[in-house]
């Protein structure tokens, strides 16, 4: 027998530094689920609001629903596929069956990047080959319509998973099977069973706990898996990791602290009553186990009330599964796909849209407009209507990637003012409807620099060093150093790009910056956490809602002012769908309420006329005319700004390997 | 009977066929394509400015998997060496964690070490930051943690620990004890017997705990982003950038992810060569 407690204090504080060290930032977690303030450093008393806000949240809900389904079914396919192909390999010849086994690990031994990297890529080309195929099909004959363009979705997040769950299922059940006596089949069969009999009475029972085992260890790998899952799901099956991906980017909501601690505790529970039942087996049949798996104990004797543990415990998680499903289930068949910007709608606009058409929106974000265009390549997502910035609208049109608009259907364009009609990207107004419209600036803590700022070289000065945030955005960046060099925003000369290049690269050789951020910019200015950043005008009047102590400005150098439209793509199947989308959006009274919720200014000339009243009418107080100001820049300011112009091919290309070369 | 059995693994067979061997096939086509469907080397070229990314990610990936084995290891060695309930409790407790999403758990050290964060908050409550400007005379206001190498090292170590332990504690707590009071019995002291019989025979383990912490730190794009701040770009950071990042560009994706892989597979055949004649890798 080995030696009991042969540790030494010392022995045991390692043990129990290394638990505090996992454990330090879940229970940080847990706690800040219960607070009250929306802060994730900041206590502001105890509350169970986010557990309450969690079930309204039709984002957060649906991914859980996704991730559960997607692990779900992952986990049974892959562990009847995955016994099976073990059985199969148990019975080939030993050189066979390392061959196929050293090509089973490799899903495994992959980094989850090129596992992910290697999937996306074989949807994409038999998206394309598929395209072609149907195109072809529906050409000839019309009895059928097949679909023409296909993305990524549910279905190939599903195979991915199945595909690096089964080696799993393979690894655990396999040494079984070597354990299994080889005489218990042909015993079986001797005895007067048929070969199916045995099969389904001796090896199956044999490798029971492998099984299990193998599936536990599934579930859990998809569960946790993000990686794979965010190269292969698109944006339509965002999972549960994908969606707090998307967060991290800009704020963490506490309901997803909420969530978190709800699968958690629930995981405890269920292991616990697994473990007791465990014990008390054990302390029965004094028989010790020394299985180093984790989840399962080996069940050799009286397993059986565990087992319908697990069952009962697997079930609640289908009933939770279904549970969820049926709340979202108020499917139509009426959908728009929308892509935007993190925080860039009033959403309950949403639901007010729904509720007055009966189509349903899928809103859904993107993360710049680089990404977007990235995204909408890959075939990574079948939106409808995507709300670009100026520049990105004129590179996709110089595409052939947006569809011309039917303004017909679109009543409320006309109530966009003719300042946002007709501008340098869609000279022509075919291709689309004005969102939002603001300015670029920089946001700094008015207690943290000794004076006020007013040009861009603060961007790029040594005093500030470790304390400013640049922009993670090529066009931005450089449009920074370019303004501070007293260069056009909108050069093609390389020289000139060059040399604002070198600027941003001294500064951050100097160590001026603490971070290249986009959205993760709100939490560390409104925390205090840095002294200067770039970002625009409404995100800075949010940020300002949480910290008092910031201001904006727009360099004296001047800036970009942008203008953010709604466009729909080619490719989009709900071209109906999207024009009431659109045309709703561009109404009054969704202006009003954007403009309220996320301060960015809007093209819809009575809105914005109106806006000042009506945040009088709704705080009970006049706004300030400066935050007014702010989000509407006046005449004066615009005019030291200009509008980004679609870059040349040659350009974009250059700015890419500067900034790339900026991250080496 | 056997040749019956082998026939069940044939719907496998062809599935790892079109989803594990072709997508690297493709992968492979990829990296050598340009844009318009030539082919080329131009991809590879290109990587050379990358060598610098290739070094960090590497560098960062090597001392996260180091730091892991020496925390690992002797929490593996010490856990075998304590009651059954304990260890079975314990093992649980380390595969815990994962049931919280890693984004999470890594977020949630951002707010642990940024400026303003909790630690400094800490720091600064029991005067530490104080202490410490009266010592070297210097004037800061908090520690700088975020944003740094070490900040990404360390949601490494904290994100793949566990896949160190599990492996090496499996290989140890299977150790047959005879082998030991044998080799005690033959007068070696307890560092001998460690470095004779325990630590040869738990090879496999630290093996394959080094391979699994090692390869997703390499390739890891989360953490860095979140705990690095954008400013150390690494390898993961480099090919999300071409497939759904702001540099589109996914043969030159491609292009780095398979010498990503063919390095790591490199690594690791080296590596299998130490343990040669072992059992195989032990996985979870």
């Amino acid at each position: 027998m080995r030696q009991r407690s042969a540790n030494s204090a010392g022995n045991r504080l390692l043990m129990i530094l290394t638990g505090l060290f996992l454990y330090a930032p879940i229970i940080i977690l847990i706690v800040f689920s219960f607070n009250a303030g929306t802060s994730s450093s900041v206590w502001k008393g105890f509350s169970l609001h986010w557990y309450a806000q969690l079930f309204q949240n039709r984002l957060i809900m649906h991914s859980v629903y996704i991730t559960l389904l997607v692990s779900l079914l992952a986990t049974v396919i892959a562990t009847i596929a995955g016994t099976f192909a073990a059985i199969g390999f148990y019975g080939m010849r030993r050189k066979a069956r390392n061959g196929l086994l050293a090509v089973n690990n490799i899903p495994m031994m992959n980094a989850d990047i090129v596992t992910g990297v290697s999937l996306c890529l074989l949807f994409v080309v038999f998206f394309n080959g598929w395209g072609a195929f149907a195109g072809w099909v529906n050409s000839w004959q019309s009895v059928i319509v097949l679909p023409e363009r296909l993305t990524l979705g549910f279905g190939t997040l599903l195979i991915a998973h199945i595909c690096f769950n089964i080696p799993y299922v393979i690894l655990s059940v396999g040494p079984k099977l070597r354990q299994m006596d080889r005489n218990l089949v042909d015993a079986a069969q001797d005895l007067g069973c048929t070969w199916m009999q045995a099969f389904w009475k001796v090896i199956i029972p044999e490798i029971k706990p492998g099984i299990i085992s193998g599936a536990l260890t599934a579930f859990t790998m998809s569960i946790d898996d993000f990686i794979i899952s965010y190269f292969t799901a698109g944006t339509s099956a965002s999972t549960l990791a994908m969606t707090i991906y998307g967060m991290t980017k800009k704020r963490v909501s506490p309901e997803i602290n909420a969530i978190s601690t709800l699968l958690f505790v629930t995981v405890i529970l269920l292991l616990a009553l697994i473990n007791i039942r465990e014990n008390h087996i054990q302390s029965h049949s004094h028989h010790h186990h020394r299985e180093a798996a984790v989840h399962t104990p080996a069940p050799r004797k009286k397993g059986g009330g565990m087992w319908k543990k697990v069952a009962a415990g697997g079930l609640a998680c289908v009933l939770l599964a279904v549970l969820i499903f049926t709340g979202s289930a108020a499917r139509s068949d009426r959908v728009v796909n929308v892509c935007s910007w993190g925080e860039y709608i009033d959403e309950d606009l949403i639901t007010q849209f729904e509720e007055e058409t009966g189509i349903r929106v899928n809103y859904q974000t993107a993360e710049s407009n680089e990404a977007l265009y990235s995204l909408i390549k890959m075939g990574g997502a079948d939106f409808d209507v995507i709300v670009p910035s100026d520049y990105m609208i004129g590179r996709l049109i110089e595409e052939g990637m947006l569809a011309e608009l039917d303004y017909s259907a679109i009543p409320n364009y006309d109530l966009i003012d003719d300042q946002y009609k007709g501008l340098s990207y869609d000279p022509e107004n075919k291709y689309t409807v004005p969102y939002t419209w603001g300015t670029v600036g920089i946001i700094y803590n008015t207690t943290m620099v000794s004076e006020p700022i007013t040009s861009w070289s603060a961007m790029f000065d040594e005093q500030y060093a470790g304390q400013v945030l640049m922009i993670n955005n090529s066009r931005d960046a450089l449009m920074a150093a370019l303004c501070c060099l007293g260069y056009d925003i909108n050069t093609t000369d390389e020289g000139q790009l060059e040399e604002a290049f070198q600027l941003i690269c001294d500064a951050k050789e100097k160590g001026v910056y603490q971070a290249f951020v986009m959205d993760e910019i709100f939490g560390k200015m409104e925390g205090g956490n840095a002294a200067i950043a770039m970002y625009y005008a409404g995100d800075y009047l949010t940020m300002l809602d949480n910290n008092e102590d910031l201001a904006y400005v727009v360099p004296e150098e001047g800036s970009n002012w942008f203008v953010d439209a709604m466009c729909v793509l080619k490719s989009s199947q709900h071209q109906d769908e999207a024009a009431e989308w659109i045309n709703f959006i561009a109404g009054t009274d969704a202006n009003l309420a954007n403009m309220d919720y996320i301060w960015y200014a809007s093209p819809n000339a009575e809105a914005l006329a109106e806006y000042p009243a009506y945040y009088e009418e709704e705080y009970g107080e006049p706004l300030d005319e400066e935050i007014y100001n702010i989000m509407a820049a006046p005449p004066e300011v615009l005019a030291r700004c200009e509008l980004y112009i679609n870059l040349p091919q040659e350009t974009l290309k250059f700015y890419n390997d500067l900034w790339t070369r900026l991250g080496i | 009977m056997k040749n019956k059995l082998s026939r069940f693994a044939v719907p496998y067979v062809v599935w790892m066929a079109i989803f594990v061997v072709a997508p690297i096939l493709i992968m492979v086509l990829y990296a050598f394509s340009n844009g318009e469907g030539g082919a080329t080397l131009s991809n590879f070229v290109q990587m050379g400015d990358y060598a610098a990314v290739f070094g960090r990610s590497f560098k960062l990936a090597l001392i996260a998997t180091a730091i892991c084995l020496l925390i690992g290891y002797p929490v593996s060695y010490y856990l075998s060496r304590e009651g059954a309930s304990f260890q079975r409790t314990a093992m649980v407790l380390i595969m815990l964690p994962m049931w919280m999403n890693f984004l999470l758990r890594t977020y949630s050290w951002m707010t642990i070490l940024e400026n303003n964060g909790l630690l400094n908050q800490l720091f600064q409550k029991i005067g530490l930051i104080a202490l410490y400007n009266q010592l070297t005379g210097s004037n800061l206001e908090y520690f700088s943690m975020i944003n740094t190498q070490g900040a990404v090292v360390l949601g490494m170590v904290y994100n793949y620990l566990p896949f160190m332990i599990l492996p090496i504690y499996s290989v140890i707590v299977k150790l047959d004890y005879s082998l030991l009071e044998a080799a005690r019995d033959l007068g070696a002291n307890n560092v001998t017997v460690f470095r004779k019989v325990i630590l040869p025979l738990s090879l496999p383990g630290v093996l394959s705990g080094i391979t699994m912490v090692f390869v997703p730190s390499v390739s890891t794009f989360a953490i860095s982003r979140m705990l690095g701040g954008g400013t150390e770009l690494l390898l993961g950071d480099l090919i999300e950038r071409q497939f759904l990042g702001g540099a589109y560009n996914p043969q030159l994706g491609a292009a780095i992810s398979l010498v990503m892989m063919i390095i790591v597979v490199i690594c690791m055949l080296v590596m299998n060569r130490f343990g040669e004649g072992e059992e195989q890798a032990v996985m979870l």
